[in-house]
């Protein structure tokens, strides 16, 4: 598996899973701009990823804002080249203060729909002629097991990553005559700071796991849930992008791939 | 490399998409048992690998005994040392000459259940203590697209290729504990000996066909149901069972993967 010469775009890619992803894919050769709304970390990501593999980019990109998504497209061509890789990994839980509440606004709803589906919709519209021109690309969604099955709890989150396959779906149709494949990943649970505001909402809105931590929650979930009773990584979803990213997967599209130790099975 | 100093099985893997996976997995350093009925064809396979600088045994093993299975599993541990890694890909499409009737006899049926989900189950078993005893352990079973819906035809075929994804699923979560990931891949239109025989099937079966040759049927097949526009090749499923098989996928079990250019989305 060799990206060397290629180039990535990530979304979301200054922190968290979007960031193993970046240097995942810069570990194995690949140019990577980074687009985020978090300059301060955006351009930390970006200066390992230039240490690591020569090329780096980051362009300030909030994906809801269609002129900043053109934006992003121009500035991949113009700073590390044409996008080959397009990873959409960035994603909201809900509006403001979501995690202290028991229950989903309106505004959690819209929020979130707009970032996680609209700006993914958004994002890549940008960069599909950047592929279709030269009848190749990789774009890699980052769904969720929240989106395989309605749970209480985060309706509107669940909902939103619900979306993102079916998205994923459209897209890999419409573009599969292009020679661009088009395929999700689906996170398990990983410790970052979403999660430990997930947690706080669970022990809210979820009657069996009042009065616990985050972290207790989150504990209790995997034990209940998945069978091989671990966490999962960054690293791990990184592992799964990059191979669906890869020349390996060239025969592979449409598909939603969970990393979840086995909390669903599809 | 993913394989360096291990061992893996193939079952059937001396023709097809076996032969596919057992020289993948060879060509990222495993040393491979290759487990079949077919001495010459195993035997030149065999060879191939040999010539690519790792290890390779012929084993003659009948997946639909127990007895057989365990001989391999005890052929491979005494010629490496240790067992990595066990791919149960032998498959039929039916009993002998199955591709000469309109509908599967009862003998079809047998013949599939026996060898497409028995045979996942014997060769399971066989290695499962020892990955067991060991904490470590990767079983990648092969199943079909024809196992994610029921359609007409020859509905033997489907409904094992759906057991084996559900058998998959069952030894996922039974093996979770002890760090033994097991996921099937769902390879789609590949031209094999066994796609030859269900487009003479066709041939037979279907007016329109009569005068079209097998590899014209299923190059029409192909034209017809591909979104990615091309066939599907022993090296993409080999591909796709490497990284199910290597530690970049420690956080995976009890998937399925259609590696079928986006007929089927899952």
């Amino acid at each position: 598996m060799n990206f060397k010469g290629q180039v990535a775009v990530v979304t979301g890619g200054a922190t968290g899973i979007g960031r193993a992803i970046a240097l995942k894919l810069a570990d194995k050769g690949a140019a990577v701009m980074i687009a985020d709304i978090n300059v301060a970390k955006a351009k930390e990501t970006a200066e390992e990823i230039e240490e690591i593999s020569g090329a780096s980019s980051l362009f300030v990109t909030d994906v809801t804002n269609v002129a900043a998504c053109e934006g992003l497209a121009q500035a991949t061509i113009d700073s590390i080249g044409a996008a080959d890789i397009l990873i959409n990994n960035a994603g909201i839980a809900g509006s403001a203060d979501w995690q202290t509440r028991s229950y989903s606004t309106e505004e959690d709803w819209k929020q979130t729909y707009q970032v996680n589906v609209i700006g993914m919709s958004n994002i890549t519209s940008v960069f599909r002629s950047q592929m279709t021109r030269r009848r190749s690309g990789r774009i890699v969604n980052i769904a969720s097991i929240a989106g395989r099955e309605g749970r209480p709890s985060l309706p509107h989150y669940s909902a939103s990553k619900a979306a993102v396959i079916s998205l994923t779906q459209s897209t890999a149709l419409e573009l599969a005559r292009s020679n661009i494949t088009v395929n999700a990943i689906c996170p398990g649970l990983l410790w970052t700071p979403m999660w430990e505001q997930v947690g706080d909402r669970h022990a809210q809105a979820i009657p069996a796991y009042e009065g616990l931590t985050p972290r207790e929650v989150f504990d209790t979930m995997i034990a209940e849930r998945i069978p091989m009773k671990k966490e999962q990584t960054p690293e791990d979803v990184a592992d799964a992008v990059a191979f669906f990213a890869s020349d390996d997967a060239k025969n592979i599209t449409g598909q939603t791939l969970n990393v979840d130790g086995g909390f669903f099975m599809r | 490399m993913d394989f360096e100093g291990k061992t893996a099985i193939v079952t059937g893997g001396a023709r097809g998409i076996g032969r596919g996976i057992a020289l993948e997995l060879a060509q990222r350093g495993s040393n491979v048992i290759v487990a079949d009925l077919d001495e010459e064809s195993a035997r030149s396979v065999v060879t191939e690998i040999m010539a690519g600088g790792t290890q390779s045994y012929y084993c003659e093993t009948d997946v639909t005994q127990q007895w057989s299975t365990d001989g391999m599993a005890e052929t491979a541990l005494e010629k490496y040392g240790q067992l990595d890694v066990l791919v149960n890909n032998a498959g039929v499409g039916g009993a002998p000459d199955f591709n000469s009737r309109k509908v599967p006899t009862v003998e079809d049926w047998q013949a599939t259940f026996d060898v497409n989900v028995y045979g996942i189950v014997n060769g399971t078993q066989s290695v499962e203590n020892y990955m067991i005893e060991r904490g470590y352990g990767k079983i990648v079973n092969i199943a079909s697209i024809a196992g994610r819906a029921g359609r007409p035809g020859f509905a033997s075929y489907g409904a094992s290729k759906a057991a084996a994804i559900n058998v998959s699923q069952a030894w996922a979560f039974k093996l979770a504990p002890h760090g033994i990931n097991v996921n099937a891949v769902c390879p789609g239109l590949i031209w094999t000996p066994l796609w030859q025989s269900i487009a003479e099937w066709r041939k037979s079966t279907d007016d329109q066909n009569a005068g079209l040759s097998p590899r014209q049927i299923f190059q029409h097949t192909v034209a017809e149901s591909v979104p990615l526009g091309r066939e599907q090749t022993p090296e993409d499923v080999g591909k796709a069972v490497a990284f199910l098989a290597s530690d970049r996928a420690r956080s995976i079990t009890g998937q399925a993967l259609n590696v079928d250019g986006g007929i089927r989305m899952n």
